[in-house]
């Protein structure tokens, strides 16, 4: 029974809608249970590390994808646009989150936060400062990342 | 007259607690939100708290923002460090529950309206 839903949870971090096919009548609710729970943790995190794990199979011992400039950019936009003090309408990559956005310096912290849980490195104070538009903060990452511009 | 001069210009320059200038103070601020913000999840975990995160976010927001227009240094350095200290409190669990329950606590008791409330009160 464990080793059963232990199969079943590594089963679920590849393909969960065919797991969930896959599991028998009789399996009992906290088997569900589990699997629900990894599933909703999977639809948590990023498009790109839940396609990652659906295509890979194998364990990533802290790899990154190997980025690209305009990887980096369609990650920071989406950030952006789900944040919801962000109006995804006015929402450029030039655009200045003070003056044009209309948030103020907490918020600015917030957005750096999120980044910094995005791409997974600390972004010193003195840095995230000046980090007032997408375009910086897309052209910091690819400097610390070491991106060819 | 130039002894006046020399001590009203002594007298504009007061001690710091910790901060020299505005920038210092505010990025002093910046670091305590972003402390706070990343300590959420944990507290409810640790108390088992009966708010969600963005409830617990809102507040943090509104407890910021009560001291928004504040400009005199000292003063934010001093809501930095009562903050820093409530910080360190929360983190190690030495609050309980209810203490952190304190900051969604209403400041001001209700007024009692029935009879019975008002007659236990002591009304006039």
């Amino acid at each position: 029974m464990a080793s059963l839903s232990r199969t079943l949870r590594f089963a679920a971090l590849i393909r969960p809608s065919a797991v969930l096919s896959v599991v028998p009548r009789a399996a009992t609710v906290g088997c569900l249970h589990t699997l629900t729970s990894r599933e909703s943790r999977l639809s948590n995190t990023t498009l790109l590390s839940a396609i990652t794990k659906a295509t890979s199979g194998v364990r990533s011992y802290s790899a990154k994808e190997p980025l690209t400039l305009d990887l980096i950019q369609q990650r920071v936009m989406l950030v952006l646009k789900l944040y919801d003090k962000v109006n995804p309408d006015k929402l450029a990559v030039d655009s200045h989150f003070m003056q044009d956005l209309g948030l103020d310096s907490l918020d600015h912290v917030e957005v750096i936060m999120a980044m910094e849980d995005e791409f997974g490195f600390e972004i010193p104070d003195g840095d995230a400062e000046k980090l007032l538009r997408p375009a910086d903060i897309i052209r910091y990452v690819a400097d610390k990342e070491d991106i060819y511009e | 007259m130039a002894s006046t001069r020399t001590i009203r210009a002594a007298a504009r320059q007061v001690k710091p607690i910790l901060s020299v200038d505005q920038g210092e103070a505010r990025k002093r601020v910046l670091n305590l939100y972003k402390a706070w913000y990343r300590q959420i999840p944990y507290i409810l975990i640790d108390y088992d708290f009966p708010k969600s995160k963005e409830q617990c976010r809102e507040k943090l927001r509104e407890e910021f923002e009560k001291h928004r227009h504040v400009q005199d240094i000292r003063v934010i350095d001093m809501l930095v460090i009562k903050g820093q200290m409530e910080l360190k409190e929360t983190v190690e669990i030495w609050k309980q529950k209810h203490g952190l329950m304190a900051y969604w606590r209403d400041s001001v008791d209700p007024k009692p309206k029935d009879f019975l409330s008002k007659f236990l009160d002591g009304h006039d």
